[in-house]
């Protein structure tokens, strides 16, 4: 399926660079966090409440008990510095922060994987269709790239959460269901709203690569033969524009499988998220912590970060191997 | 083309964003569930009241009315009253412009002076430490969310070493330079400054790393090409190569770039903003949209789309002067 001096290429760049390696080792930890987040994970992400080492439980913050546990009967918070039983301590509703670190890469990934996803299917056959027929189509398809482009992507994309909210889509979770992790929730969110969004404000990216890559092999000989044969648009543009332009797209999508994953941890921060169990939800959580328990706002970052690099470390290493010109979105 | 010509199509096409931007946001207003009345004096409202503020604020119009009324201020310059404060959108907006103003070019000014040197040394040293050591920083600083390096920043330098305050601004730039003229006391101007480093850095940060990657790239291409061994033939000394005529060639792709990364400035902005509690239109944009105040958030959204496309017109006419043979493409 892979072209020969296609593999050669990414096998060669790929054992000179020991970054491209770093990276997929990176990307490689993240997904399996992500994929056995019930199995790693130490306690149940959205239980409140907090267990000490005698397995005392005391009840979250908040409710009506709590101040049971304060000496002289007053309000005292249940979160804990990091112990044996709590890796890296609980938040300030006595969640467990180690667990919630884990259960964050799935939020990331699947958002990053998806949105992007989502991207490359609907922004690949607007910019082939624009780049291929050209004239007044691409002039007014162009145009319509343009308004989006004035929209920071941030930007547009809190405008439309404005408008369909942040539900999200709760699928049962494999792992648990398959009985291997016990005690851990059955199901898992996908940020539903949030992942269109991130799509409908990235697509544009690769309507220009896949409209440049037309323009360019629509002149070309074998295009203008295989009119000549009678084929149709819809063959031409399936069989030999699109295979043309993939080896940019795929450079593309995985740079912004990165930026998607930024905006989604963006989002998140700023309490936008289909899932409370989201990195950028941590750190907003953490945020007001920053004082007296950093660490809750500066793990699920350092998250974010590995897995970002991972993703650009593989998108660097392709570009390389493959070699195309393109421009995207970053950030 | 002649460049004039060139101009007048730009600007043409720069209406037209405009409008489309416009009619995305009002589009998006139009389709956004609840009624506004409910969100400008409450649901518990009396009904005569709530036709009242539906009348006021020409809620009750047909929907192409309302659409013919808000494209026409945009023209003369009236965004409509936001629903919170009842207050003129464009006051609103406009009060918040130079707070951002200065952030966005504090941030510029770090990532340009950081990184076209940073980029140079990297592209002259390839495959030395200092090569290695730049390419590390800028891929940290293009895959670090500016939201968590801000409140990292904050908790280094300001929590724990106390060397820059935390907290909302009590001055702005030009009241500061303001204090300066009148009292001669430079107080509220170091004042500012000790404020805006941390959010400059936190904005600026991904703009050096991108802007040192581009350069440390172009710079390398430009390097392989047969002028660079013709000038050090005629014996030119390696560095006025290099800054004289290899970064010069190497600015033109930079600048485009950076056109086009104008959004994901102004997207960082947003969220630096919240993160500092910075007075500028990212907060303001936050807060519209908490409270669901669509005319101050379409307000908001509508000028970042306008200036937007304004820049990048300038970047395009000082782009076609610098290398006419874009006017043709």
């Amino acid at each position: 399926m892979i072209p020969e001096r296609l593999r050669s290429n990414l096998k060669r760049e790929f054992d000179r660079s020991l970054l491209a390696k770093l990276g997929l080792v990176l990307l490689v930890g993240v997904l399996l966090m992500a994929v056995f987040a019930p199995i790693i994970a130490t306690h149940d992400p959205t239980r409140t409440g907090y267990v000490d080492e005698n397995g005392n439980e005391y009840p979250p913050r908040g409710a009506e008990y709590t101040t049971q546990i304060g000496e002289d009967g007053e309000f005292v918070e249940v979160e804990v510095e990091p112990n044996e039983e709590h890796l890296l301590g609980t938040n300030n509703i006595g969640q467990d922060v180690f667990s919630r670190f884990v259960y964050g890469a799935r939020t990331s990934l699947l958002v990053g994987l998806l949105g992007t996803g989502l991207a490359v299917l609907m922004g690949v056959p607007f910019g082939l269709i624009a780049g291929y027929y050209g004239g007044r189509v691409d002039d007014v398809m162009m145009r319509i790239a343009d308004v989006m482009l004035a929209f920071p992507s941030l930007v547009l994309a809190l405008a439309l959460i404005g408008v369909f909210g942040t539900s999200g889509i709760g699928v049962p979770d494999p792992i648990v269901m398959a009985g291997l992790a016990d005690g851990m929730p059955e199901s898992t969110a996908i940020p539903g709203t949030v992942t269109i969004v991130v799509a409908l404000v990235t697509w544009v990216w690769f309507a220009r690569v896949a409209r440049g890559e037309a323009m360019s092999v629509r002149t070309e000989e074998y295009v203008k033969a295989a009119r000549s044969i009678g084929a149709s648009d819809w063959t031409i543009l399936r069989r030999h524009v699109l295979p043309n332009s993939l080896t940019p797209v795929i450079v593309l999508a995985t740079i912004q499988v990165a930026a998607v994953v930024l905006l989604e941890s963006s989002l998140s921060f700023l309490g936008f998220s289909g899932t409370t169990l989201s990195w950028g939800y941590e750190i907003q959580r953490g945020q007001d912590y920053l004082r007296t328990r950093w660490w809750i706002a500066t793990i699920p970052g350092i998250g974010i970060v590995l897995s970002v690099i991972a993703v650009n470390l593989l998108g660097d290493w392709l570009r390389d191997a493959l070699d195309p010109n393109i421009e995207g979105e970053r950030g | 083309m002649a460049l004039g010509k060139f101009l007048v199509k730009r600007l043409l096409q720069g209406v037209f964003v405009v409008w489309g931007v416009v009619t995305v946001m009002f589009t998006l207003r139009a389709v956004s569930p609840g009624d506004p009345a409910n969100l400008i004096v409450g649901e518990a409202a009396d009904p005569h009241l709530r036709e009242q503020v539906r009348e006021q604020y020409g809620l009750n119009e047909p929907i192409y009315v309302q659409y013919a009324d808000y494209l026409q201020g945009i023209v003369v310059g009236d965004f409509g009253y936001s629903f919170q404060s009842g207050r003129q959108v464009e006051a609103m907006v406009i009060e918040r412009v130079p707070a951002t103003l200065e952030l966005a070019i504090a941030a510029t000014i770090i990532a340009i002076l950081i990184a076209v040197p940073l980029g140079v040394i990297s592209a002259s040293r390839r495959n030395e430490p200092a090569d290695y050591g730049a390419t590390m920083f800028s891929l940290l600083g293009i895959s670090t969310p500016n939201f968590w390096l801000g409140l990292m920043l904050i908790l280094l330098l300001a929590v724990q070493l106390g060397l820059f305050p935390t907290g909302r601004r009590p001055v702005g730039l030009a009241e500061a330079l303001t204090a300066l003229a009148t009292t001669g006391y430079a107080t509220g101007l170091v004042v500012w400054l000790k404020h805006i480093i941390l959010p400059a850095i936190t904005l600026g940060t991904y703009f050096t790393a991108l802007i040192t990657r581009l350069t440390r790239s172009g710079m390398l291409d430009e390097l392989g090409k047969p002028y660079v061994d013709a000038t050090e033939a005629k014996g030119l000394p390696a560095a006025l190569i290099r800054y004289k005529h290899v970064l010069r060639n190497t600015m033109i792709p930079i600048v485009t770039v950076l056109g086009l990364q104008l959004g994901t400035l102004i997207g960082g902005a947003v969220i630096t903003e919240t993160v500092f509690s910075w007075p500028g239109l990212g907060d303001r944009l936050i807060q519209a949209l908490n409270a669901r105040d669509w005319p101050l958030m379409q307000g908001i959204i509508v000028f970042i789309g306008i200036s937007f496309v304004l820049i990048n017109i300038v970047v395009d006419a000082l782009y076609a002067s610098l290398d006419p043979r874009v006017i043709d493409e």
